[in-house]
């Protein structure tokens, strides 16, 4: 008999199955607070924080990444209040800034309610979301890459810089990875970086569909709502 | 020792040696003092006691951290509570035949008030110790750090008796509650209610950890007390211990302190050998062992998480604090972490009451807290003081006031996670929650004093890189966001800032503070936000005018000399380190605007004034 | 390597930052070999040992000069003039923070704060604390143990 635990999710108090995550719990509810380096099958690490919720107590709103949450009896969670949609709105800003050649990153910014960014582009091909890392290393258990380094010199690297001979070249990395998913039709040219929006990214339906999900091309690679039916 | 009743023995055959003693020469032998000779000091009384026959009726006991650290190499000699400063090696024969054998003092090595030049007798009577309360500092110059029978002879591990002997363990935990004594190292949690949680949850084993990783600049309390007193740190662990049910102890050291290491290395073995720390402490049942585990150079391990995550072997990297680390810490299991000073603090609460420790400080701030005081002010080093002390008693009564004469600007207290506050702000108490209203924070202890000659812009652009370089990267807000603040102050400065950049700063501050994962990213934006709040005016110079008022930035200024000042001495040429200046011998020398860099050595080394800021 | 198995025997299969530590202080730095064979020995993972060798600001992954520099940059030296003695250095020696001479003989190396900061600026030179520090001081401090290098006939 599976134990269930009670949360109040944005007002509607549901069961959830003990051990879930509050964003599990939402997205099983079809509420699909935006994630980047969530991956429903790999450990949760809570880097990206695109998912913070409002986690309200003794009267206190406190802000926490909903994938590293666990539901427990009684919770009272916010998803989607004033505050929690600037500040992701402010934290995809920051990521489209990092790395805008990515039409998963792109989508994903204009879920948040991206319409322009402030901060000079720079043009990383790699967001550190540890979802290669994580699945070398649980899925896989060949732990050939892993985090490196500190601050701004962290970065996603072999040991010493070389693919080991027991990476298991199954590709799953490369298919998780969201700066491979359809990127744009071309790298930016230096000096010339901005958010173009010819890829056909949802930019223009921002704020048409502010709840739902937005078909994001983060949803490949893995069985997410849209592709088992369930949006 | 097996017993309580052998331990109190021991106590007082050691304390009767003590009292036995003609006389005492306390010095102090910290790192600081020791930089400037004070072990050759040391050597130097050693010879000259042992000249005169006098090495076993006088004590030379070299100590720990006196405070005092501006005036050192400092000595006390008692009897008579005589304080020298500023003493060398060549004074060792002097101090011997005159104070100890005749009693007299050496006048010249007495502390002179700056402002009447009378001489002070009395350590009691210095003017930088008078307003402060030293109850945990002032022990420091009772015990030789490497001796635990100096730390017994002067009542230490009786607190430690009593606990085993009298209270059982949610007694223990009571009277730390009614004490109100609160973290020490910058989180001000209530410890009480900690050990509390931590007795409560369930998992075996339970641990005990000392955090001395202290990473904030310009804060060195820790390392003084670890340094100096390691017993009192030591007891305060085995008493946690006892009240929360643990049984294996940690001591992270931060690897920059290598003396602490040490002297915590032999204050653990000494209390091993005396069977005060192992199997059946005293016989009571009670066992605890207590490891020294060392840094490896990363602020971030200051933070508890990443502090558990580097003892267990990995890199020190926080984690989400939803499930707190009293209920699953290190290793998973129920943990207390606390600060060296915190841990300091337990013996003296439980030998003296918790109602004489909430009879110091405010009603929300409870005891004494060290502070690190250094910076631009006559008088720097350690100071404590009664929680709710004013800032102004801190910078002018006991610091002295400005360095220099130049005007004192502002203080910056908490460190990276705190803020600056400016003059208008120092009548303000020293306590947790005006501090961090005030938009700053007591933190672990830091109080870094600035003058005219600081710069706001710069000191926030000096704690952005710093933060920068020691976040762990993990998570998005802090390792982008930081960056993106520095590259924005960094832009100020450099004279490309614009007004809007203001408010992005805010923007940015908010989203760091609000969405990090850990408290380095959540405070980080504090020195940004304080700068702004308070020095704008400073900010919109750099900004609107392209200059800097206090004359630091390098893109913003121009040394130039003054042909009329200059006598062609060309000290500032041998000086420059880029080789941009030039001149003839006794001629008007001049400086290269294409190679100078800005460093401001030349101005330092012209004794004419003829290097000029502009 | 006889120190790493000393280390490991000492701390545990777990400490791999204690046993880097001892690796670093023996051998002045942490080698490739060095990362492998602790991988090896301690049975974790060689992505682990290189991170935590890649981590921690007291592990340097390439040999050190002879004569380790260390300028303390903590708020209060900062604040005293630190930025000028890694002026000093970068004008005597050519090197930056984190940098070796070409002939071997010197390492600049930052460190955030060493814990003496009333006596500001501080310097670390071989192990020895310079306290009070000036660029003047600290030219002639370089320039005594450059002598003592040639007077003993090492490079530079």
């Amino acid at each position: 008999m599976e134990e269930y635990v009670h949360i109040t999710l944005d007002g509607a108090k549901v069961p959830v199955p003990k051990g879930t995550t509050v964003l599990d719990a939402a997205l099983s509810y079809g509420i699909c607070i935006p994630h980047l380096c969530h991956v429903p099958y790999l450990t949760p690490i809570g880097v990206c924080r695109l998912c913070i919720v409002e986690l309200i107590e003794n009267g206190r709103a406190k802000v926490t990444t909903s994938c590293t949450l666990d539901a427990k009896e009684g919770m009272v969670i916010r998803t989607n209040s004033e505050k929690i949609r600037n500040l992701r709105r402010k934290l995809a800003e920051l990521l489209v800034a990092e790395a805008p050649n990515s039409r998963a990153v792109q989508d994903l910014a204009a879920r948040c309610g991206v319409t322009e960014v402030r901060y000079p582009f720079r043009n990383h091909d790699c967001v550190l979301c540890g979802r290669c890392v994580r699945v070398c290393e649980e899925v896989w258990q060949a732990r050939a890459l892993g985090f490196v380094g500190r601050g701004k010199a962290r970065r996603v690297e072999f040991p010493f810089g070389v693919k080991p001979d027991f990476c298991k070249e199954c590709n799953t990395c490369i298919d998780l990875c969201p700066m491979t998913i359809t990127p744009c039709p071309g790298p930016m040219k230096t000096g010339e970086e901005y958010l173009c929006a010819q890829c056909a990214s949802q930019v223009s339906m921002a704020e048409n569909m502010p709840d739902t999900c937005v078909l994001c091309d983060l949803g490949q690679g893995f069985q997410c709502a849209r592709q088992t039916g369930q949006v | 020792m097996a017993s309580i009743r052998e331990l109190t023995s021991l106590r007082e055959t050691l304390a009767a040696e003590r009292r036995s003693k003609r006389g005492t020469i306390i010095l102090c032998g910290d790192t600081g003092c020791e930089a400037s000779g004070s072990h050759l000091l040391a050597d130097a009384i050693r010879k000259e006691l042992a000249e005169r026959g006098l090495e076993d009726s006088v004590e030379l006991r070299v100590t720990g951290c006196h405070g005092f650290c501006e005036v050192g190499p400092v000595m006390v000699v008692e009897p008579g509570n005589i304080f020298y400063c500023h003493v060398s090696a060549n004074d060792a024969g002097e101090i011997v035949s005159a104070t100890i054998e005749r009693g007299q003092v050496v006048e010249r090595l007495l502390y002179a008030d700056p402002v009447s030049g009378k001489r002070v007798i009395k350590e009691e009577h210095v003017p930088f110790y008078r307003a402060q309360d030293r109850v945990l500092l002032g022990r420091n110059k009772l015990v030789s750090p490497s001796s635990i029978e100096d730390y017994i002879a002067e009542g230490g591990y009786s607190s430690l008796a009593k606990v085993l002997e009298e209270m059982t363990p949610e007694q223990v935990i009571g009277e730390t509650k009614a004490s109100g004594l609160r973290g020490r190292g910058g989180g001000g949690f209530p410890t009480g209610r900690k050990w509390e949680s931590c007795r409560a949850a369930e998992g075996e084993p339970k641990y005990v950890i000392c955090n001395a990783d202290e990473g904030d600049p310009g804060a060195y309390m820790d390392r003084s007390l670890l340094e100096g007193n390691p017993h009192a740190v030591l007891e305060g662990m085995l008493i946690g211990a006892y009240a929360i049910g643990a049984r294996h102890g940690y001591v992270y050291v931060r690897n920059e302190y290598p003396m602490a290491l040490e002297s915590a290395k032999v204050a653990v073995v000494q209390a091993e050998d005396l069977g005060l720390l192992g199997d059946n402490i005293l016989g009571s049942g009670f066992s605890f062992d207590v490891k020294i585990a060392r840094g490896a150079g990363a602020f971030v391990c200051g933070e508890s998480t990443a502090l558990m995550a580097s003892l267990e072997g990995k890199v020190g990297e926080p984690r989400p604090k939803d499930v707190h680390t009293v209920e699953e810490g290190l290793r998973n299991k129920p943990s207390t972490l606390n600060n060296v000073e915190t841990w300091a603090n337990v013996p003296l609460i439980i030998e003296k009451g918790s109602a004489w420790f909430a009879g110091k400080g405010t009603e929300k701030s409870k005891g004494t807290k060290i502070f690190a005081l250094t910076g631009r002010v006559k008088n720097t080093g350690l100071v404590e003081v009664e929680m709710g002390t004013p800032l102004r008693t801190l910078i002018y009564d006991i610091g002295g006031g400005a360095a220099d004469g130049v005007g004192v600007k502002a203080v910056q207290t908490g460190g990276p996670s705190g803020g600056c506050l400016p003059t208008s702000k120092f009548d303000l108490p020293v306590d947790f929650e005006t501090l961090a209203e005030a938009g700053s924070m007591v933190g672990s202890g830091g109080m870094v004093v600035m003058d005219e000659r600081t710069c706001m812009v710069d000191v926030a652009k000096y704690f952005l890189n710093f933060l920068l370089d020691e976040s762990c990267g993990k998570c998005f807000p802090c390792r982008v966001g930081i960056d993106r603040m520095l590259e924005i102050v960094t832009d100020i400065t450099e004279g490309r800032g614009s007004p809007e950049q203001i408010a992005l700063l805010e923007d940015l501050a908010e989203t760091v503070s609000e969405t990090s994962l850990c408290a380095l990213g959540k405070t980080a934006a504090n020195p940004v936000i304080s700068t702004l709040r308070y020095f704008r005016d400073e900010y919109e110079a750099h900004i609107n005018d392209k200059r800097c008022p206090a004359g630091v930035c390098r893109e913003l200024i121009e040394y130039w000399i003054d042909e009329e000042k200059c006598t062609g001495c060309g000290a500032c040429l041998r000086a420059c380190p880029h080789r941009a200046i030039s001149g003839e011998k006794e001629g008007p020398h001049t400086i290269d605007a294409a190679t100078c860099v800005k460093c401001g050595i030349c101005h330092d080394e012209c004794q004419f004034d003829a290097v000029v800021i502009r | 390597m006889l120190e790493l198995t000393e280390a490991a025997d000492r701390y545990g299969r777990s400490q791999v930052v204690e046993v880097l530590q001892d690796l670093q202080e023996k051998n002045g730095y942490i080698s490739r070999e060095a990362i492998q064979a602790a991988s090896d020995r301690l049975g974790a993972p060689l992505i682990e040992v290189y991170r935590v060798a890649h981590f921690y600001k007291a592990f340097s992954l390439a040999p050190r000069g002879r004569h380790l520099i260390t300028v303390c940059t903590g708020t209060a030296c900062h604040v005293r003039g630190a930025p000028r003695l890694l002026d000093e250095v970068k004008g005597q020696l050519g090197v930056e923070a984190g940098g070796t001479t070409d002939d071997g003989a010197f390492t600049l190396e930052g460190v955030n704060c060493l814990g003496a900061c009333a006596l500001g600026p501080v310097v670390v030179l071989d192990g020895i604390y310079h306290h009070h520090m000036t660029p003047n001081k600290l030219r002639e401090l370089i320039r005594s143990v450059r002598d003592a290098d040639g007077k003993r006939g090492e490079g530079g």
